[in-house]
């Protein structure tokens, strides 16, 4: 975009800006963590409301930098937790905290990535674009989001997507897209990753890519990961278990990093 | 060749008519990219279906026949939005119980009341007799339209794209929802008066179905369907004036469907 287009697109932002108020979807909260990113009491939950039980009497704590997996078999419900933290769904019972706040929706600190991500294949959409929608909850409504190329860029180049940003979204295999949604939640400024199987998908560059970003102890971001490979959790600072409906945490492994307290 | 261009321009109503049909074009070409990729093609055809018994409703007081159609149209949009909202209902089926519910409520209307008229006009439409007033109100209409689509563009793009991200970060996709059918609804009301009720959804529908095949984005594809939509509606509002007995809606809609299957066939 030509530049007095920008200028062009920011005096009508502006005037738009002053004539209604500015409403970001997104609630701006600072509540600090104190140094524990997830953490639940007798947590209980089922998959949507009305359903059976997935797992009760969860208690755990997840400490902020730590990459943890989450492990279980088809159906134990690491699903569930995952969109629980998300504030997808609520919980049934206990007590549960991301980052020092209940889950909400509409909170930038937290990204999700589902499992399969449900896009629609009608919009015409590049891949630059859907890092771009990172951005979005920093503008809130009505304003175009401008001043987010440089952040884009890192993104898309730290997951080896730059080459491919002008490609359509439609045209790239699966572990290009979510390579794509990583790139989207880093732009998000996300604090906690909550990640769904993101290995399914993934062929041996992309995986590779991918771990090495999720494992990068430069990125202070907390993973929560639903995984079904044991090959994965010898990785991990911590493994929660879900098994029979209760969760156990296994290898809170003190002394393996130095993340923990 | 330049003066068969120009002749008809000298003549008011064809110039009112030319600039109707631009105008709604823009608007309904916007509209029909977010129309097409939310696979909502239905819905025009239910909204501008739906109007009848806004229209009997409001012959029977002794209202604007257009504010009786607003009204229609806006309850089948908030009945669709509220019906969709519900989990396990799909967009689909709660557009076609709308659709019928309203045209059966039309029909009843009609009966109960004797108000059998002729309403071809408002089946096939009559650009050609459009008057300065029904002008200012289609340009309002598209003015409106237009301004809101690029204030929320980004957010209904994403909305339409990725649902689930929307809902996340708190974009309210559902809200979004509703915003676009009320604009659809005002919209289909103001081009029924144009192409008819059979036609206007052929004007959502068939420019924005070829340009989301040329668009790259959701913004390209909206600029290629008004510019299939402003050439569609001109040529065919020439074609209605030189050919005797050609209807100008449906010449439009030919029109208006010769590049669609122009790209479809040229661009596997």
């Amino acid at each position: 975009m030509s530049s007095s287009r920008k200028h062009w697109h920011q005096m009508i932002s502006n005037a738009c800006f002053g004539l209604l108020p500015a409403i970001p979807y997104s609630s701006a909260d600072t509540v600090a963590c104190g140094g524990i990113a997830v953490s639940a009491k007798e947590l209980e939950a089922a998959a949507s409301p009305g359903s059976p039980i997935a797992f009760s009497q969860a208690t755990f704590e997840i400490p902020c930098g730590c990459r943890t997996a989450l492990i279980g078999a088809n159906g134990s419900g690491k699903s569930t937790l995952l969109k629980v933290l998300a504030g997808l769904i609520p919980q049934v019972a206990g007590e549960v905290n991301v980052l020092g706040a209940p889950p909400k929706l509409g909170r930038s600190r937290i990204a999700y990535l589902a499992q399969k991500p449900s896009f629609n294949a009608d919009v015409p959409l590049q891949l630059r674009r859907l890092v771009q929608m990172g951005t979005y909850p920093h503008h809130g409504w009505f304003e175009e989001c401008q001043h987010s190329d440089t952040a884009v860029d890192r993104a898309l180049e730290r997951l080896g997507l730059l080459e491919l940003s002008d490609r359509s979204v439609h045209s790239l295999s699966g572990g290009q897209l979510q390579r794509g949604l990583l790139a989207r939640a880093t732009v998000q400024g996300a604090e906690v990753l909550l990640l769904d199987e993101p290995f399914a998908a993934l062929d041996q560059t992309s995986r590779e890519i991918v771990e090495a970003f999720l494992f990068n102890t430069e990125n202070n971001f907390t993973v929560v990961m639903a995984t079904h490979d044991p090959a994965d959790s010898q990785r991990f600072d911590r493994i929660l278990e879900l098994k029979n409906g209760r969760l156990t945490t296994k290898h809170a492994c003190v002394g393996h990093d130095h993340r923990h307290a | 060749m330049l003066n068969l261009l120009l002749a008809p321009l000298s003549e008011d109503f064809f110039l009112r008519a030319l600039l109707a049909i631009i105008l709604c074009g823009i608007s309904a070409a916007c509209l029909g990219a977010y129309i097409i990729s939310r696979r909502m093609a239905f819905i025009s055809t239910a909204l501008t279906h739906s109007i009848l018994p806004g229209i009997v409703a409001a012959a029977l007081i002794g209202v604007s026949l257009y504010l009786g159609a607003v009204v229609a149209a806006l309850l089948t949009a908030a009945g669709v939005a509220w019906l969709s909202s519900r989990k396990g209902n799909s967009e689909d089926s709660a557009i076609g119980v709308m659709l019928s519910v309203m045209f059966a409520l039309g029909i009843a209307l009609m009966s109960v009341g004797h108000a059998w008229r002729d309403f071809t006009g408002l089946l096939f439409g009559s650009i050609v007799s459009v008057g300065t007033g029904d002008l200012v109100l289609i340009a309002a209409t598209s003015l409106f339209v237009v301004l809101v689509l690029r204030i929320l563009h980004k957010e209904l793009e994403l909305a339409s794209f990725d649902e689930e991200y929307a809902n996340l970060i708190g974009a309210k996709p559902s809200l979004l929802r509703a915003v676009l059918l009320v604009l659809i609804a005002i919209a289909a009301v103001a081009s029924v008066r144009l192409v008819g009720a059979l036609l206007t959804t052929a004007l959502f529908v068939i420019p924005s179905a070829t340009g989301i095949r040329l668009g790259k984005c959701l913004s390209e594809a909206m600029i290629w369907a008004a510019g299939f939509a402003i050439i569609g509606g001109a040529t065919g509002l020439y074609l209605s004036y030189y050919v005797a007995g050609m209807p100008s809606g449906a010449a439009i809609v030919l029109c208006c469907a010769a590049p669609y299957f122009a790209v479809r066939v040229l661009k596997n």
